[in-house]
């Protein structure tokens, strides 16, 4: 290294350059000027891939802002053929949809699959993510925007728009935003309830038909609406990003019991967690693993409890290590 | 299979960049010094910028914590006068990429505000000129014409833009440096009734 200019001398020029980059659409592997300033030292190649990759971090700010909604799916299997179509096609389909003035009469329908997760652009510039095994349809109409939650768990960032309130319902539970971002959950069971939290701004909630008057919800808020039973509001931010950490395709554990979140894995995955002893069931634990990686969290459950892991095809099993 | 640069670019901009604050801070903890963190944070670039391809690293912010951890460990054994304490401090703390915690999950969950906060950050004209780049799309020669300016003078502003969020990027907000500290302490804890 020829130079003892300091590293963030080197940040300063790379900045430069990658602006020059980025303003003329220069081809980095082959424009002379670039290469030239490259070899001048070995440290510079990574000062300027660091900051282009700051300028791609920013460009991911447009999917705030709604221009160009991106398209972001993480997937622990393959999407159906039909998915594929549903959520490559969103933006296209927004496009065509602006386009010709119309918005589509009939509702899009967005499923998952098991262990599937994805994040799909709507056509008024909201953004769903949609978790595993879930069943969602869409209506955009001119006065309004409805969303119907068939099954499963569903974030929604609402773009504003005070003329189309966004609604979506749950079996007889309904939530109605403006412009906010919230998550709605349906119970596996029937008659399990519904959960909705809130990540920003204010929604209203209400059981279609029912007698509890509406309730309107803040950021960092989350109710439990059972009909027939008046819901139950708690109020904890922390608490509401961590139940959402499925977005980014993780389970965060933070004094969940084995047994929970053996049931939190198994929302995920064909090949089931089983907790074979009662007193390992009521373990506590903390830490963060990925939706689809079932096999690492046994692993990592193993080796904090001394627990063997057997598995086969279907079933991931934890049990006592026996004394020998 | 050799990926495009733009692939590479778009990745580290995604999975590594949005980790620097934290590697920086517990880099901090390990007891390195500032000119030293600066070092070893470059030296990972500069190790990612001479891949063919990234297709083979699954998590980003694992694989800066390993080779930031790496590089800094072949730094104290480099130095004439080792350590010892030193190297186990960094060993120690090797556990910190596999199994972040719930708070860093909130941390990274805060990205996308992140950016707009960046931008929000700059002095005025640059923050015109990054919002009609970044957010709108609009050309350099575009912008250059709405705002009846040169494109040189773009261009400056832009360059200096980008100065200031790098230099932004890689300095952790107090809370990011609580969260990340108190994300150590949780690490692999394991609570009991």
């Amino acid at each position: 290294m020829s130079s003892n200019r300091s590293a963030s001398e080197i940040d300063e020029e790379a900045a430069d350059w990658a602006a020059r980059v980025d303003a003329h659409g220069l081809d980095v592997e082959h424009d002379p000027q670039v290469q030239a300033w490259l070899r001048g030292d070995a440290r510079r190649a990574g000062a300027l891939l660091r900051a282009q990759a700051a300028i791609s971090f920013l460009d991911r700010g447009r999917a705030l802002a709604n221009v160009a909604p991106a398209v972001d799916t993480v997937v622990a299997e393959r999407p159906s053929r039909r998915t594929l179509i549903v959520g490559a096609g969103g933006a296209a389909a927004a496009a065509l949809v602006g386009g010709i003035g119309l918005w589509t009469a009939r509702p899009q329908r967005l499923d998952t699959r098991l262990g599937e997760i994805r994040r799909v652009p709507l056509a008024d510039g909201s953004l769903v993510a949609i978790n595993t095994k879930t069943a969602l349809e869409v209506a955009m109409k001119p006065k309004s925007r409805r969303v119907v939650l068939k099954e499963g768990e569903a974030w929604f960032q609402v773009a504003k728009d005070p003329d189309r309130p966004f609604v979506v319902a749950a079996g007889p539970v309904r939530v109605r935003a403006v412009g906010t971002a919230f998550s709605v959950r349906r119970g596996d069971e029937a008659g399990a309830g519904v959960d909705v939290m809130v990540t920003e701004g204010v929604v209203e909630t209400w059981i279609e038909g029912g007698p509890t008057p509406r309730r309107r919800l803040s950021a960092g808020s989350k109710i439990v609406l059972v009909s027939a039973v008046s819901p139950t509001v708690a109020e904890s931010p922390s608490e509401i990003e961590r139940s959402l950490a499925w977005r980014n395709g993780e389970i965060a554990l933070d004094g969940e019991s084995l047994e929970q979140a053996a049931r939190l894995f198994n929302r995920y995955n064909n090949r089931q967690i089983v907790i074979d002893d009662p007193v390992l069931a009521r373990e506590r634990f903390v830490g963060l693993f990925q939706t689809n990686e079932p096999e690492s969290f046994a692993a990592a459950v193993a080796a904090t409890l001394g627990a063997v892991v057997s598995d086969d095809e279907r079933t991931i099993r934890i049990a006592r290590a026996r004394i020998s | 299979m050799k990926q495009s640069r733009a692939e590479i670019v778009a990745f580290v901009g995604g999975q590594i960049l949005p980790h620097e604050a934290d590697v920086r801070a517990w880099l901090r903890r390990s007891g390195s010094l500032a000119p030293d963190i600066d070092d070893v944070i470059q030296e990972t670039y500069c190790r990612l910028a001479g891949l063919e391809s990234v297709a083979q690293i699954a998590n980003g912010r694992a694989y800066f914590f390993r080779t930031a951890r790496n590089i800094a460990i072949e730094k104290i054994r480099r130095a004439r006068i080792v350590r010892i304490d030193c190297v186990t401090e960094i060993d120690a703390l090797n556990v910190v990429d596999d199994e972040p915690s719930p708070e860093r999950v909130v941390a990274g969950r805060r990205e996308l505000g992140r950016v707009q906060q960046l931008i929000e950050g700059l002095p005025e004209r640059c923050r015109q000129i990054f919002t009609l780049r970044r957010i709108h799309g609009l050309s350099q020669k575009e912008i250059a014409a709405r705002l009846g300016v040169t494109e040189n003078v773009v261009e400056t502003q832009s360059a200096r833009g980008l100065r200031l969020i790098l230099r932004a990027l890689s300095e952790a907000t107090v809370q990011d440096q609580s969260e990340v500290g108190k994300a150590h302490e949780l690490q692999s804890v394991r609570k009991r009734d």
